[in-house]
């Protein structure tokens, strides 16, 4: 068996009296495309944070390639190669499309040159460059980010995710706000990093999920309620009660019936 | 020792005075989101204005009206000019702020002049304690700047004008959907803001000097009852002006007025870095 | 043709060439006494930029670089008057100092944000500012400490000294240039834009791999060195320093002017410090209130021009130039699929 790309073993946080995440162990092995799904409230996530490090487990460790990350700070574990991308779509609003890129390639160096011109990196320059073209906004380049519509600010964080070379990549609900034609360029670009990267993605379009998941974890109340391949994960009857169990989840369900 | 408890007193009912003014700093805090430069100032400008009302009906006791009363009016005046049209954004509001401290300091170099003046208290009888003739009005001062205070928190819990200041406080948008009319609860947060600085002047008046410097003094001072009370946390405000000036009283009465200064300025430091959301966290609703 | 980038290009020469020209130009048009005026213009726009560096750069708005300016000021005062060191030395011992201090105090302040930050800048000035004011040994307190000006060079029988006007101006204009010059590179190099990531969305920042804590610990003490330089100067110039510059309504001053001139743009600040200088020197001379003015302006500005004078400038331009180029940037413009 290979080494898992992402394991937590009895993690824990709590919000005053709210366990978001409880005991959550969970082994999530390389070169599959993981989905994590599970009604609002779930812990999913607070799980993205504890492992990017935004939040410090009350108990509990994470693992990624077998090291031990538990209590590393955001940049540090970004530095290991753990990219995320926001739930709520989070760019820097007043650099430019190119420079959102060129400073997150960047980031991960130990030494930002304080004198030389950004722009003088040719490598990087072409980076850049190459990266617009893959998600389509080359034209775009020099808009500020926080003029961009949703849908291109979420391309762009995809961007982001790619430049920076991840080695797995965690997405809080890519296709969340977007139109069907946006969703679907969003899904081909995803599925065409799955190919090179691990990714975990947290996502509510069910029909996203079944179109692209390899293994799906269903969670709730902080735990894991199920998983599973696709199928198993349509079949199971814990987990339609999981959905039914919240009127205004329902859909979810109709999507995951008919997926 | 009679010295001490001496020190101890004045620090205290100074303590009280602090705590009027800081609550006004606090609430425009809380509710506006600004960091008030020229709150100090509001403070002076309650001074002169005691003097002006002094000068001009002979009766110092008016000034405990109309003086508020005034003040009430130019906060919420500035509020509209000044604040409003730059939609609370808090940098710019520091700069507002300072400009408005600029203004008021220079609109009583002109209209009062720059010579520091006393007002005698209106008791002028004392009585003895600690081996010395104390002055009853301190007394008084401090029992006006008590029934403010205690007025305030009762004005915050049952009126609606006070629930709703709570409200936006806690939850501004929330607050807005509900119906509350925010603009008009930012305009009478500054007034009060202003009214209850101003009061503070009125009391202090007899106390200290008039002139157009005291309010930079007295700024640093507000601030530091608001960051240990905890940004928003109007009893622990209160509390914090309290034991703060009892403190530097106690300080004084064996060091020098610049080492009690200092001994806050770095109690403050640590609270900041600490517990920055007051010491009182937890104590309090 | 003119894009905005060449009208700035064409700019800064003329302002550079102006500059230059000072010595020479303003004793025919007004009178020596404002090359003196310009001299101090520049220094207190260094001043200002330490602020700008912060606030419009990371997002730190510090209310408290006057302390870094008052040690780069007691830096020379001291190693002038007490230490009897000669210039170099002296100014050395400035800047030192006030890079030394805002690393300390930087450890402490980085942790916060925002309001939090903005008070415990001005608390650690103040704790600087009470003890000089206590101290009058070594500081003189609020009289400051005047001291006898030691010569900036000395090569065979040529000396250079402040006592020369032109030398002295002179000096800070190339000093207050190059420190300039360095902001600029900071501001397009990797580093710069790393700072303005964190100024945007500090949390995005954190999780793309930036050590925020660090990169706003070398800003501050950056902004740090800005000051410290600044009040160096400034202590030269004035052959004198003094605890009074180290109180807060200092640091509050610059905070105006670089947010009045523009923060987050590199000559906001000097066009700040500019306008309120120039009212202060032009006024008094008429009335001696001219502060009422200053806050007049200062609120005025921040209501009908929220990103400064430089940022309305800006914005300006960059209308008029997109009516003039109008037809190109059609072609710009992406076609949805």
């Amino acid at each position: 068996m290979t080494e898992a790309v992402l394991r937590t073993e009895n993690l824990t946080k709590r919000f005053g009296g709210l366990t978001a995440v409880d005991n959550l162990s969970l082994n999530l092995p390389g070169r599959r495309l993981h989905a994590i799904i599970g009604p609002n409230g779930a812990g999913k996530t607070t799980f993205f944070n504890l492992v990017s490090g935004l939040l410090a487990a009350d108990s509990g460790r994470v693992f990624f390639q077998g090291r031990d990350i538990t209590g590393l700070k955001p940049h540090e574990v970004s530095r290991l190669g753990i990219k995320r991308t926001m739930q709520i779509k989070s760019v820097f609003p007043q650099l430019s499309v190119a420079e959102n890129l060129w400073v997150t390639r960047h980031a991960t160096k130990r030494v930002l040159h304080p004198f030389r011109a950004a722009s003088s990196d040719l490598e990087t320059r072409e980076r850049v460059e190459h990266t617009l073209e893959q998600i389509g906004l080359t034209a775009l380049a020099q808009r500020p980010a926080g003029t961009l519509s949703y849908g291109d600010v979420a391309l762009l964080e995809i961007g982001m995710a790619v430049i920076s070379e991840p080695r797995l990549l965690l997405l809080d609900e890519p296709t969340c706000g977007m139109s069907p034609a946006e969703t679907e360029r969003a899904v081909a670009k995803i599925k065409q990093l799955a190919r090179t990267i691990d990714i975990v993605i947290i996502e509510h379009d069910m029909s996203v999920v079944f179109e692209i998941a390899d293994d799906i974890t269903v969670m709730a109340q902080g735990g894991i309620l199920a998983s599973g391949n696709p199928d198993e994960i349509s079949g199971d009857e814990r987990v339609r009660e999981a959905y039914l169990g919240r009127p205004e989840d329902e859909d979810y369900v109709e999507e995951a019936i008919h997926a | 020792m009679d010295t001490l408890l001496l020190l101890a007193m004045n620090g205290l009912i100074w303590g009280l005075i602090i705590a009027l003014i800081a609550l006004g700093l606090s609430i425009i805090f809380g509710l506006l989101d600004i960091i008030n430069i020229a709150h100090g100032d509001f403070f002076m400008v309650g001074t002169v204005l005691a003097w002006f009302t002094l000068e001009l009906t002979g009766n110092f006791w008016v000034a405990f009206l109309a003086v508020p009363l005034i003040g009430f009016i130019l906060g919420a005046l500035i509020q509209r000019a000044v604040i409003q049209p730059i939609h609370n954004v808090a940098a710019l509001s520091i700069v507002a702020t300072f400009g408005l401290s600029l203004i008021l300091q220079e609109g009583v170099r002109i209209t009062f002049g720059t010579t520091p003046r006393r007002i005698l208290p209106p008791i002028q009888s004392t009585f003895h304690m600690f081996g010395i003739d104390y002055e009853i009005y301190r007394l008084f001062a401090a029992l006006v700047s008590l029934l403010a205070l205690a007025g305030f928190f009762i004005f915050l819990h049952r009126t609606k004008l006070g629930t709703w200041m709570r409200a936006v406080r806690h939850d501004r948008e929330t607050a807005i959907a509900m119906g509350v009319p925010a603009q008009r609860v930012y305009v009478l947060t500054f007034g009060i803001g202003f009214a209850l600085a101003a009061l503070g002047g009125v009391v202090a008046a007899p106390i200290t000097t008039v002139e157009f410097r005291t309010g930079v003094d007295i700024l640093p001072f507000c601030f530091m009852a608001v960051i240990i009370g905890g940004l928003g946390n109007l009893p622990g405000t209160a509390a914090a002006a309290v034991l703060l000036a009892f403190l530097e009283g106690i300080i004084q009465s064996f060091a020098d007025p610049t080492v009690a200064r200092i001994s806050s300025l770095v109690l403050m430091s640590a609270v900041l870095l600490v517990r920055p959301q007051g010491l009182f966290k937890g104590l309090t609703k | 043709m003119m894009t905005p980038a060449v009208i700035a290009r064409v700019m800064l020469i003329a302002f550079g060439a102006f500059l230059v020209a000072v010595p020479w130009l303003i004793p025919v048009i007004l009178n020596k006494f404002w090359v003196s005026v310009i001299a101090e213009i520049m220094i207190w726009s260094l001043f200002a930029a330490s602020v700008n560096l912060l606030f419009g750069y990371i997002g730190l708005l510090s209310f408290g670089q006057a302390l870094y300016f008052g040690f780069g000021m007691y830096g020379v005062a001291i190693g002038v008057a007490t230490l009897g060191l000669s210039f170099w030395p002296a100014f050395g011992l400035g800047i030192v100092a006030s890079i030394a201090i805002a690393l300390v105090s930087g450890i402490f302040a980085v942790r916060l944000t925002w309001h939090y930050f903005a008070i415990i800048t001005v608390v650690f000035s103040l704790i600087f500012y009470f003890f000089a004011v206590s101290v009058k040994p070594l500081t003189g307190g609020d009289d400051g400490i005047n001291f006898a000006l030691p010569p900036t060079f000395s090569i065979g029988g040529v000396t250079g000294s402040f006592s020369d006007a032109n030398f002295q101006y002179f000096f800070i204009l190339a000093t207050v240039a190059l420190c300039f010059f360095l902001m600029h590179r900071v501001i397009r190099s990797p580093l710069g834009k790393a700072f303005v990531a964190i100024r945007d969305n500090d949390v995005r920042a954190a999780l793309i791999g930036l050590n925020v804590y660090q990169l706003r610990l070398i800003a501050f003490v950056m902004a740090g060195f800005l000051a410290g330089v600044a009040g160096a100067l400034f202590a030269f110039f004035g052959r004198y320093a003094s605890a009074s510059y180290m109180f807060y309504h200092v640091s509050g001053e610059a905070v105006v002017w670089a947010i009045v001139g523009g923060a987050g743009t590199l000559f906001g600040p000097v066009v700040g410090t500019t306008l309120f200088i120039v009212i202060r020197e032009i006024v008094s001379t008429h009335w001696e209130h001219h502060a009422f003015i200053v806050g007049a302006v200062a609120i005025l500005v921040v209501i009908f021009a929220p990103k400064g004078l430089v940022g309305l400038w800006n914005a300006e331009l960059a209308r008029w130039s997109e009516r003039t180029n109008d037809a190109s940037v059609k072609t710009k413009l992406r076609t949805e699929p």
